[in-house]
């Protein structure tokens, strides 16, 4: 339907002209000058913004730029824009073989069609914000932005087919599964090891900035005779493998169990299309069981040892230790922006770029740039707490969000406070990896290591009992929050086994909850219009409420990126 | 009494339907079938009634991985739970939506039904998302199983075959399992107490091997269907009181002479998912097939192995690794492990004369969508085995799509064979 009818449109429509927007615009500054001249020093206010008019149906792109007044307008342009366009040369040119970056665009299907619409995902997630939400946001996207490159510029560094040959660097590297934390690896990070999360770039982070890019490895896998229902995360990462886009950047991998029958079904394909040596890291599933943690501990030392084993590279407590230090930082200051998300109306991080960065940070493990920009994220926060400021003014309900996000429409909570002010303060991935790791002794750091790893994305919450999941109740009331969006992951097993419990729940503690539907990285199973139409559809006739921005109740961005 | 809820099946008992032309079946009946097969109408049937009622307490369990063993202790027997008849789940739809195992769903309508009522716990285990769904919701709504001493305990089961694996698990095994039983039904958990059970537990799994060997001859004289009535029983029965009879049907297969001309085209192994269904191996019989191995969850292989306590070793230490090391379950994640499977399946093949493979998967099963795809490329690839893949449902209802995919493959088989005897190909 979206291809149809961008083939009717002419070329002046596609490139976002409408007849009579120079007469409107006109009309506007001569019917009332002051308002005209009020509006482009401090922008429109929210409800007379009307968002939804800048997009060209049904591509999701702008007609032109919001204009957010002078100020944020500039900030926007230069230190988001300029800046970020220009950092991602300068990222890459920083790299240890910049040229491997072209080569890497034509051998990978995901880095050529993702590179180019990143700043069009800023936009997105970025939409609509003012003052200091604008400027923390924006740099939680830097942050993922440049870790992203890191690493991409790594894998290539070592590829075996840029190579032509095993290399040093390619023999100090290990693999992992995403969902394996970068913090296991913290003991061999000073001598020399790189680890490199295998999903991490060529699918979770695709499936975020260009939706359609995946697909492809759905399908790939699909036409090999998987059925189309396990978790289409664990698919695409499947398909992947099968496309054999994976750049052989290492001698080894480390697999893991987390989150579901499914990642552990996906670990077994890696195992078959990768053929290389293999540690399998599960972790419990009963994991606040404690006679499990012991076990749990060993396997880490297990995992250790192989690494050694395969690259050489030496264990290190003082590197593990130093690691760990620092990351126990990073968790202070994480749960410094919780307690102000909670307790305050002055948290300046939206609900898409919390939860993209925690997840991501948390999974990578430390690293100096996260170091970089929470000082800057720190900075703003708290000026917005010192001076009061109300960063999400038109803030109607605070929401949580629980369970797993659409990936290829993580930025719907930017849309539900545009249109509904609806204000996603917290959601269940970003409150996993909640665990300091103590380092007086390594007895204490194994231990800890364990939790935080038992803890992690898609887990802590999922498994291990029924009370884990509903742990939402408990948040709730921590982060003050009157409202749940609750995701509903079509092919998720695990929540799907228990929606039942949840709608009893919702009735009994007489919760305002709506459904989100979803699946996972797969647009085409549930479109974001149909994510939008079900949210409005509550607000309307659940809670009789009026859309703040009605321009954005309605639109089509079936072929957006 | 013949069950009437499957005309299928009680016409080809009877020989009836699906005979070719100019062949009849001539094979006796084998003592004890038609018993067998009323006992598997109902969770609650005639044995568990007669053991309750004789004091002993019903254990309910899904998984492999919960020890049979430990679960037939004094005074205690096991029940593997299963929802025979079940129609659409559903009351259970809206708890788990329709897009989880069907196995899942079925079982937990049963509960809502009150089908379960007779159980005294439930040994549950987290090794695969939608029955460890179900069975939490067996603890969070104490109102579905209408005993107010029920409990359902749950136990960790580890993915990997190593030493921290056997001793992660025994732990598990003695908190979750032994204690419990101790401490809430008062069983004896002692080491004699768990030797005496995995003496009992041997001897119910060498009658099964045995009755299963027959499967192995040139001409077998036991069919799959027959042979997963008896699989069944044991799982779904107290041991002691299914025992006498399960001896019975071993000693009448010893005299049971074979069809002179055997009525089946090809032999296969059934691997796959939970399978709890007679029926649906009598589905592919009926298609041509004989079904002369059962690697499937609920199925005897490797499931029926004998338990060794080697030197050295207390009673606890040997059920935990036994069931460990012989589990060919799919979440296994070691390499070796993983490859392993494959080759098991392979020598299965070779040991019991098949000509080719079956991988069936439960719809919403994400673990065996996944293995029935590799095994479908890697047992043609590297093993050389014709392999039919499906996928099923738990009840065997639309069977007419299977029907034709199982005659297509049968007909590819003996296609195969023909080529290969003429030197075509």
């Amino acid at each position: 339907m979206a291809e149809e009818r961008m083939v009717k449109m002419s070329l002046a429509e596609k490139l976002g002209y409408r007849k009579g927007d120079l007469k409107n615009f006109v009309k506007y500054i001569a019917d009332d000058p002051k308002q005209a001249c009020k509006d482009f020093i401090y922008g429109k206010e929210h409800e007379r913004r009307n968002i939804g008019d800048l997009y060209i149906q049904p591509t999701g792109l702008y007609r032109h730029r919001e204009w957010r007044g002078l100020k944020d307008t500039l900030y926007y342009f230069n230190v988001i824009w300029c800046y970020n366009y220009g950092m991602m040369v300068a990222d890459i040119l920083s790299a240890e073989k910049p040229l491997r970056f072209f080569q890497g665009i034509w051998r990978y299907r995901w880095l050529g069609q993702t590179y180019i619409p990143v700043l069009h995902w800023f936009d997105r997630g970025l939409e609509g914000l003012r003052g200091p939400a604008l400027r923390a946001s924006a740099w939680h996207y830097r942050g993922m932005v440049h870790a992203t490159i890191e690493q991409f510029m790594r894998m290539f560094a070592r590829d075996i087919r840029f190579n032509g040959k095993e290399t040093e660097l390619w023999r100090k590297t290990v693999l992992h599964n995403e969902t394996v934390s970068g913090s296991i690896f913290y003991p061999f990070r000073d001598g020399g090891l790189v680890d490199i999360p295998l999903e991490m770039i060529p699918y979770f982070v695709t499936c975020h900035v260009n939706s359609n890019t995946v697909l492809h490895y759905i399908d790939a896998i699909q036409t090999l005779g998987l059925p189309a229902d396990p978790c289409p995360m664990c698919q695409a990462e499947a398909g992947v493998g099968i496309m054999d886009d994976y750049p052989d950047s290492a001698p080894c991998i480390v697999t893991s169990n987390e989150a579901c029958d499914a990642s552990v079904a996906t670990s077994i394909i890696q195992d078959w299309f990768l053929n290389r040596p293999l540690y399998a890291m599960p972790q419990p599933m009963r994991y606040d069981d404690p006679l499990v943690q012991k076990r749990c501990q060993e396997e880490i030392e297990g995992a250790w040892k192989f690494v050694e084993e395969q690259t050489g590279v030496p264990f290190s407590w003082e590197s593990f230790k130093k690691y760990a230090e620092l990351q126990n930082e990073q968790l202070y200051f994480e749960r410094e922006k919780w307690d102000v998300a909670a307790r305050t109306n002055n948290y300046p991080i939206n609900g898409v770029a919390q939860a993209l960065y925690r997840i991501y940070y948390s999974q990578y493990g430390w690293n100096e740039t996260w170091q970089l920009l929470d000082s800057r994220v720190r900075k703003i926060m708290e000026n917005c707490v010192a001076n009061q400021i109300d960063t999400f003014p038109k803030t109607r309900h605070r929401v949580i969000a629980w369970s797993c996000a659409p990936l290829y429409y993580s930025n719907w909570c930017t849309w539900a406070y545009n249109c509904w002010g609806l204000n996603v303060v917290i959601n269940m991935d970003s409150l996993m990896f909640d665990k300091d790791i103590r380092t007086d002794t390594y007895e204490h750091a194994l231990e800890d290591l364990g939790w935080y790893n038992e803890l992690a994305p898609m887990r802590a919450m999922a498994v291990g009992g029924h009370e884990h999941i509903f742990k939402l109740w408990d948040y709730m009331e921590q982060f003050n929050c009157d409202m749940v969006a609750m995701y509903d992951q079509l092919q998720c097993k695990g929540m799907q086994g228990i929606k039942g419990m949840f709608e009893d729940e919702f009735r009994r503690r007489g919760i305002h909850a709506f459904w989100l539907p979803h699946a996972l990285p797969d647009k085409r199973t549930v479109s974001r219009k149909e994510i939008r139409d079900g949210i409005s559809g509550y607000m309307i006739n659940v809670m009789h409420e009026e859309p703040l921005d009605p321009s954005l109740l309605d639109f089509d961005d079936d072929l957006t990126w | 009494m013949i069950p009437l809820h499957n005309w299928d099946c009680n016409c080809a008992r009877l020989g009836i339907l699906f005979l070719r032309k100019g062949e009849s079946i001539h094979m006796r009946d084998l003592k004890n079938m038609i018993k067998f097969e009323d006992l598997l109408l109902e969770a609650h049937n005639d044995l568990v009634r007669q053991a309750k009622e004789e004091g002993k307490k019903a254990l309910g369990y899904t998984c492999y991985f919960m020890p049979e063993v430990l679960l037939n202790l004094p005074g205690c027997f096991s029940v593997r739970l299963r929802a025979p008849r079940s129609a659409s789940p559903d009351m259970a739809t809206y708890y788990m939506s329709g897009r989880t195992c069907m196995y899942g769903r079925a079982l937990m309508e049963r509960a809502l039904e009150g089908g379960f009522n007779f159980l005294d716990a439930q040994l549950a285990t987290e090794t695969c998302t939608v029955t460890c769904r179900f069975q939490e919701h067996l603890q969070m709504m104490p109102e579905l199983i209408d005993n107010p001493d029920f409990f359902c305990e749950f136990t960790d089961v580890p993915f990997k075959k190593n030493d921290i694996s056997i001793q992660h698990y025994k732990d598990q095994l003695q908190d979750h399992v032994l204690d419990v039983l101790h401490d809430k039904l008062g069983i004896d958990i002692s080491d004699e107490a768990i030797r005496k059970a995995i003496e009992e537990q041997n001897e119910i799994n060498r009658v099964i091997r045995e009755i299963g060997e027959y499967r192995k001859l040139d001409n077998p004289t036991i069919t799959g269907f027959e042979f997963a009535l008896c699989q069944l029983v044991a799982l779904a029965c107290p041991h002691y009181l299914i025992l006498p009879m399960l001896k019975e049907t071993l000693e009448d297969l010893k005299t049971r002479e074979p069809d002179p001309k055997p009525d089946y085209r090809i032999k296969v192994v059934l691997a796959g998912s939970e399978n709890d269904d007679p029926y649906f191996v009598q589905l592919i019989e009926q298609c041509g097939a004989r079904v002369v191995a059962d690697r499937y969850c609920y199925g005897s292989l490797p499931g029926r192995d004998e338990i060794e306590i080697r030197e050295g070793e207390t009673a606890l230490d040997a059920v935990a690794r036994h069931y460990l090391e012989s589990s060919q379950c799919t979440r296994f994640m070691e390499q070796h492990v993983m490859r392993q499977r494959k080759e098991y399946l392979a020598n299965l093949v070779k040991e019991y004369k098949a000509d080719g493979i079956i991988i069936e998967q439960m719809k919403f099963c994400e673990y065996w969508s996944y293995e029935r795809m590799i095994d479908t490329f890697v047992l043609r690839r590297d093993y050389g085995i014709p392999v039919c893949s499906i996928e099923k449902e738990y009840t065997n209802n639309a069977v007419g799509q299977l029907r034709t995919r199982f005659q297509a493959f049968i007909e590819s088989v003996e296609l195969k064979k023909l080529q290969e005897e003429r030197g075509v190909g």
